[in-house]
């Protein structure tokens, strides 16, 4: 346990003074992966399908906000898919459009949910995604996650039926349109999915607010069981077709993971070295301002700064 | 303690003053950065904006999924145009349009309403902070 500690110490340690260089490297190799992803999945268009405009469009992505990554991302995909067929193209658009217009304008924290969610379906751990919003995020980020399950269902679906979509006529738009969505519509593995989601967000949800000890990996369990569960009874309900080795792995491998993020959950409020400018009358400042690294345990932290607060606000009352 | 040693030597910069200007740059450099932006409005002007942007994103993916619904149907409609009520048929899609905006305008205020307080509450301690500022300027 102790070298756990100071192995959190040292991240944290770590993460505050090389800040600087590590929010760009990490966007970078968010948005390198998830473009190989989206070209290994559906490389449709040769022009964009190659290494060096991935890194190209990655390396921009590093210096820009983290939510431009999902932009690009997106416009990859509808690129790919009008080099498949334009319908793939529209129908994909209006669902970013819809989604984005509608439930993303007030959430802009939880965007990036639509991006990972497909990549942990590529890489078969989308059980995780559900267990670290419940731990990181609040019930809503239901919604964002049933977002990025239907992006991935749709992406899933249009490889699957690649050959079929493009071997029919191309002047038959209005089949080829009813195919995509019917396909949509009718998936009532992506309806399950979602479901059994939504309920271990929130299971994960309201078992790590709850006071008991060790709420958090309670949390993870509770809401691992209840989501292979709920997958295993709607398989048996709806002949969904799901590998019940596949859901159990994964969901074991997502339970690490989960865990790895509980370690790093409590480190995201971290104090960082900051750099300001500023100016008054007499001068201008260029402060850097250096956080005190102290080795209490994370909750003491917490108490110290709100105790700190009152009494700013207890000196300012007397004045 | 700062505070004494700046006396103690005389030195011209007026540390708990650059400390405390140092907080409320960083602050409004970070996380205060949009609830600043928010409480430059006043709560209806706020409120009054985001819902009307509301309403324009609603209109938009109305007639875009009204469309695609249409383009699904499109051979059914193209067979039933001549027999159907087109007036009727109007009338039901328009309320349902106005149902879809208004639920969703609704939604928005009650949000953005929960985000203006929000907002507000935690800039209490940046004008706090503000507040003792300027009472240093006035010593």
């Amino acid at each position: 346990m102790t070298t756990l500690l100071v192995a959190k110490q040292y991240i944290k340690s770590f993460i505050s003074k090389y800040e600087v260089y590590l929010k760009p490297l990490m966007k970078l190799i968010l948005a390198l992966a998830a473009l190989m992803m989206i070209n290994g999945k559906i490389g449709y268009m040769q022009r964009i399908d190659s290494i060096s405009i991935v890194l190209i469009v990655a390396l921009m992505c590093s210096f820009m906000p983290a939510n431009f990554i999902i932009f690009v991302a997106a416009a990859f995909t509808i690129l790919h898919l009008y080099a498949l067929s334009l319908e793939c193209a529209a129908v994909t658009l209006v669902l970013f459009v819809v989604m984005f217009l509608l439930y993303f304008r007030f959430s802009p924290k939880d965007t990036l949910v639509v991006l990972l969610t497909p990549m942990c379906f590529i890489l078969k751990i989308p059980y995780v995604m559900p267990l670290a919003m419940g731990l990181l995020g609040t019930p809503t980020s239901a919604v964002s996650v049933g977002c990025g399950v239907v992006v991935s269902y749709t992406i899933g679906y249009v490889a699957d039926n690649a050959t079929a979509l493009s071997a029919m006529d191309a002047e038959d738009i209005a089949t080829k349109f009813r195919f995509i969505i019917d396909g949509l519509i009718d998936n009532k593995q992506m309806v399950l999915t979602i479901a059994a989601f939504a309920v271990t967000i929130i299971i994960v949800y309201v078992v790590r607010r709850m006071a008991i000890d060790h709420a958090w990996t309670i949390a993870i369990i509770a809401g691992a069981l209840a989501d292979v569960m709920i997958l295993l009874v709607g398989e048996l309900m709806f002949d969904t077709n799901v590998s019940i080795a596949g859901i159990i792995i994964g969901t074991a491998f997502s339970v690490l993971i989960a865990k790895a993020v509980e370690f790093f959950a409590f480190y995201v409020d971290y104090s960082r070295t900051e750099k300001v400018q500023f100016e008054d009358d007499e001068y201008y400042y260029y402060v850097k301002a250096v956080p005190k690294i102290t080795v209490a345990a994370p909750s003491k932290t917490v108490k110290r700064i709100n105790s700190s607060k009152k009494k700013y606000s207890g000196g300012q009352s007397k004045k | 303690m700062h505070a004494m040693t700046a006396g103690r030597y005389k030195v011209m910069i007026n540390e708990e003053k650059v400390i405390l200007m140092t907080k409320l740059a960083s602050y409004e450099s970070n996380e205060g950065k949009k609830n600043i932006q928010i409480v430059n409005y006043f709560r209806g002007d706020y409120i009054g904006f985001q819902v009307l942007k509301s309403v324009i994103a609603a209109t938009v993916s109305f007639f875009v999924l009204f469309a695609v619904y249409a383009f699904y149907n499109f051979e059914q409609l193209m067979q039933d145009i001549y027999k159907m009520d087109l007036l009727e048929y109007g009338k039901s899609i328009v309320i349902l349009y106005l149902c879809t905006v208004g639920g969703y305008g609704v939604i928005s205020y009650i949000l953005c309403n929960i985000k203006y307080s929000k907002a507000k509450s935690s800039l209490k301690h940046y004008y706090n902070n503000l507040k003792k500022l300027s009472s240093m300027y006035d010593k």
